[in-house]
């Protein structure tokens, strides 16, 4: 079990063993938060407090968090519940969203955050490798100091300032929608009718979280593009008398390319969380916007369930990058 | 557990405010195109102007239950107060109207209510609605006592029968000052629907089913609420084919959702917002008290005395001085309240008296008066009383026999209140005109009620509450009994006061009872624990060029209230 067999599952026992300590690191981080989720931040004492009690009962609550010292049951405890029932794949009950299973609720999101950030990461990718491109080739003219200047302007502004400016602008001149995903209550004739709707709605959370990203992609694809320019080979190719448009597209294009599949990769697995402020600003009813509902209502499960997913999706993007790398690379998966 | 059942509220945005003007009490309408309305509501023609068209309405948060038993959130019981009818509804002038009760009266022991119980109510599945019904779901509440809200309105009912099916019987062991206040939420459930269910609280009650002037079309959590006006409605017809509720996250999305035209009404905005609707076209903006309800904002001292600290739970530190009446009435005499709203809530707020909001009507003490903003009168009557800045560092020194050294309070205020931190450095500035300092620290909620109460390990605190359209509810932080339990949060002990309380809440002459109401404010006017700084104001906006006919009549307000929407049409 030597070489790459042996670097593969070096590398998948990594993923699991992160996971594992995620999984309880997540369990105690919340709460470790000041607050009451029986109450969910309500001051109220006209709360009945039989119904807070039934509420605490039902959620588990009234158990000790990790070790039930008192009663001589020591693994009687939210801890051993909670590990007890992820095993079985099962990630509770929401406190907020009374009977609504986690699970179910998380779907739901994600299905909506991949709506909003697939096209978002696609089209950043495509632009912004084309951008970083363009303006290696130009490197120094006036072209370059455009793109450089737009992208490191989109990299540092915050993304919810980004999305209101683009919002009131939108809905202002172009009339498109602040909020949601359809247009509520409307009946649509034909699937075209739907699918402009949907678009509608879609675009500016779409070209925000673009414009977002861009950056990145541009910046990084450019100084890989340099880097390569200054190779002895590319040095050989323009001379021998290959045009720019040539030595990039068989030489420098594919070389360049390895930095933006790391940066790919990575950024895949934090596209699930990456998009909270851009879903926050929209009322898109994604991942984001119930992670930063839950934390406000002290949903204990949906916030464990939300961080599993989001921590799941950033070591399987790891693990991916680094199993690609091992491949693409040989001399990384020998060491 | 209270000694006295707490009522509740909640509803301090609105949600309960009931048809005024429904078929079975037949008062002449205030809406004087009223008569037009079958047409309006007849078949629908295309282009959905004939229609009453669909209102939509944009809102910053999302019900948490559709089981009118289980909601927490305000816009939970907004939609309870569209889908259910109730025995007894309020108006927005905090008026007891005739809802599904036409009539009712009480024996002359004052211990049996009878409610004569209207016949031609039908649930939205056709079903009729019975004075059985009425029974179960009284019954239900108080019975359920893992409900968190409306067990304690119906648990002054002894026997709650239906001894033929337009009558309801209600006994109690003692005469009940409230009754009209307590059956505002009994929100009638269709008995043939929930007996079936075997627990009531984990009853989900996806379909809704109720007897309101709405039924549940479809329902979204966090994103919208869709509903559709319910054909067989048994009082007013509203004329709107439907109300859609869209959760916007964020407010600045909503205020260019209304300004846009893509709501026709929105519930919430900040006040930074009202001079871009105001100048908005189509767009008119209203601030205005909030009907049968509202919430204040207050600064309360701890007057814990020694005697009355609770054995198990009380630290009472607080500074002695604040046991001075001197010292709070002059303190009462150096905050200057407008300057407050104006500067902190950007004029969206009235000035406070007591516990008691304008909204709740003539139980609002309106005869009281209150401190006047005066500061050298304060000072005069620091000086008058002992309090002398010796040492000249603009702080006054403590009388000799006080066990303190200066007039230096902590301070603490609840930091989820947005406006909260900039309140208290405008009262820090106004009480140093008159030689008292302050140690300002915001703190989280719960880490507030930690030193609150019952610990009573504070000074000065700035907090609110929230009011039930019942006075008896917010009253009750005032009794002595409730030291102890942490519900009275200033440690204000008087027995004429607790006398008062425990009159009014047996007391069954209206009359009376409203004068007992206004004179326990006097009375906390009187002894200041509590400055209550000002009333919230409830600012909302709606487009004129879709809907016209929006409740906005002052000085209350409720835009998404049956009232209103029940009494919408399209502009032309």
């Amino acid at each position: 079990m030597s070489g790459r067999g042996g670097y593969f599952l070096r590398k998948v026992g990594w993923a699991l063993v992160t996971i594992l300590v995620v999984v309880s690191f997540n369990f105690l981080l919340f709460r470790v938060l000041p607050g009451d989720p029986a109450k969910s931040g309500l001051r109220d004492p006209r709360l009945n407090p039989a119904a807070v009690e039934a509420l605490r009962e039902r959620f588990g609550l009234d158990k000790p968090v990790i070790f039930d010292i008192e009663s001589g049951n020591l693994f009687d405890s939210q801890f051993t519940a909670y590990l007890g029932a992820l095993s079985r794949g099962d990630l509770g009950t929401s406190y907020a969203f009374r009977d609504q299973p986690v699970s179910d609720l998380i779907g739901r999101a994600l299905v909506n955050t991949l709506w909003l950030v697939v096209p978002s990461q696609a089209l950043a990718i495509l632009l912004g490798a084309a951008l970083g491109l363009v303006a290696a080739w130009r490197r120094g003219r006036p072209l370059d100091a455009v793109a450089l200047t737009f992208s490191l302007f989109m990299w540092s502004l915050p993304t919810f300032f980004l999305g209101i400016i683009l919002l009131v602008a939108g809905a202002k001149w172009f009339g498109l929608p602040t909020a949601g995903r359809i247009t509520i209550g409307a009946e649509f004739a034909t699937f075209w009718d739907v699918a402009w709707d949907v678009g509608r709605h879609l675009l500016l959370p779409t070209l925000t979280l673009t414009l977002v990203l861009i950056g990145e992609y541009m910046l990084i694809m450019r100084s890989s593009v340099l880097d390569i320019f200054g190779e002895d080979y590319i040095l050989t190719a323009r001379a021998t008398g290959l045009s720019t448009y040539r030595i990039i597209r068989h030489h420098a294009l594919r070389n360049a390319m390895l930095p933006m599949v790391t940066l790919i990769a990575l950024n895949l697995g934090f596209t699930v969380s990456g998009a909270i402020q851009v879903e926050a600003v929209y009322s898109w009813p994604g991942l984001g916007a119930l992670t930063v509902d839950a934390v406000g209502d002290r949903d204990y499960p949906v916030l464990q369930g939300a961080f599993l997913m989001i921590a799941v999706s950033v070591v399987v993007a790891n693990l991916i990058a680094e199993l690609i790398y091992g491949w693409l690379d040989p001399r990384v998966s020998e060491d | 557990m209270r000694r006295f059942h707490v009522l509740i509220a909640l509803l301090s945005t609105l949600g309960l405010i009931l048809a005024a003007c429904t078929a079975v009490q037949d008062t002449p309408s205030t809406a004087p195109d009223t008569s037009t309305e079958p047409d309006a509501s007849s078949a629908p023609t295309d282009g959905g102007t004939a229609s009453g068209g669909t209102v939509r309405i944009g809102v910053g948060g999302s019900p948490d239950s559709l089981n009118p038993g289980n909601g927490l959130l305000s816009e939970a019981y907004t939609l309870y107060e569209l889908m259910y009818d109730t025995p007894i509804g309020i108006n927005a002038d905090g008026e007891f109207v005739p809802e599904l009760a036409s009539d009712w009266s009480v024996s002359d022991d004052g211990l049996t209510w009878t409610l004569t119980i209207i016949d031609n109510a039908t649930f939205h599945d056709g079903e009729p609605l019975t004075a059985e019904d009425v029974a179960y779901s009284i019954q239900l509440y108080k019975d359920t006592e893992d409900f968190p809200f409306l067990p304690s309105y119906a648990s002054y009912f002894e026997t709650i029968e239906a001894p033929d099916e337009t009558t309801v019987e209600l006994t109690t062991a003692e005469p009940l000052g409230n009754f009209e206040a307590n059956m505002i939420f009994m929100y009638i459930v269709p008995q043939h629907i929930w007996e079936a269910e075997d627990d009531p609280v984990a009853f989900e009650n996806a379909d809704m089913i109720g007897s309101g002037p709405f039924s549940l079309a479809e329902f979204s959590q966090g994103e919208f609420v869709e509903l559709d006006t319910y054909a067989e409605y048994w009082g007013t017809q509203p004329t709107v084919d439907g109300v859609i509720f869209q959760t916007f996250d964020n407010p600045d999305a909503r205020v260019t959702a209304l300004t846009t035209g893509q709501v026709g009404a929105i519930t919430e905005f900040p006040a930074t917002a009202v001079s871009t609707l105001q100048n908005a076209e189509g767009v008119n903006v209203h601030i205005a008290d909030i009907a049968a309800g509202g919430s204040l904002r207050d600064v309360f001292f701890n007057v814990t005395a020694e005697e009355d600290c609770p054995p198990d739970d009380g630290v009472c530190s607080g500074h002695p001085a604040l046991r001075d009446l001197a010292v709070r009435q002059a303190l009462a005499m150096a905050t200057d309240k407008q300057q407050i709203i104006d500067v902190a809530t950007l004029g969206t707020g009235s000035p406070g008296l007591s516990m008691v909001p304008p909204g709740l009507g003539e139980f609002y003490a309106s005869d009281v008066e209150d401190w006047p903003f005066d500061p050298a009168a304060a000072n005069t009557m620091l000086d008058d009383a002992g309090y002398e800045d010796a040492d000249g560092d603009g702080v006054r020194e403590c009388l000799a026999d006080q066990d303190c050294e200066t007039l230096t309070f902590r301070f603490n205020y609840a930091d989820d209140i947005d406006t909260a931190a900039r309140e208290a450095e405008l009262i820090e500035g106004m009480w140093a005109e008159v030689g008292v300092a302050i140690e300002i620290q915001g703190l989280d909620p719960d880490t507030l009620t930690s030193v609150c109460c019952p610990a009573f390990d504070y000074d000065v605190m700035l907090w609110g509450w929230g009011s039930d359209p019942d006075p008896a509810f917010l009253l009750g932080v005032g009794l002595c009994d409730e030291i102890a339990s942490g519900f009275n949060e200033t440690g204000y002990c008087n027995p004429e006061f607790d006398e008062l309380y425990f009159a009014q809440g047996v007391e069954t002459d209206a009359a009376t009872r409203v004068e007992q109401i206004r004179e326990m404010q006097r009375l906390m006017v009187e002894e200041v624990p509590y400055i209550i700084t000002y009333y919230q104001q409830s600012i909302q906006a709606w487009r004129t060029d879709t809907f016209t006919g929006w409740l906005d009549t002052d000085p209350t307000l409720g835009l998404e209230g049956p009232e209103s929407l029940t009494s919408l049409r399209p502009a032309e």
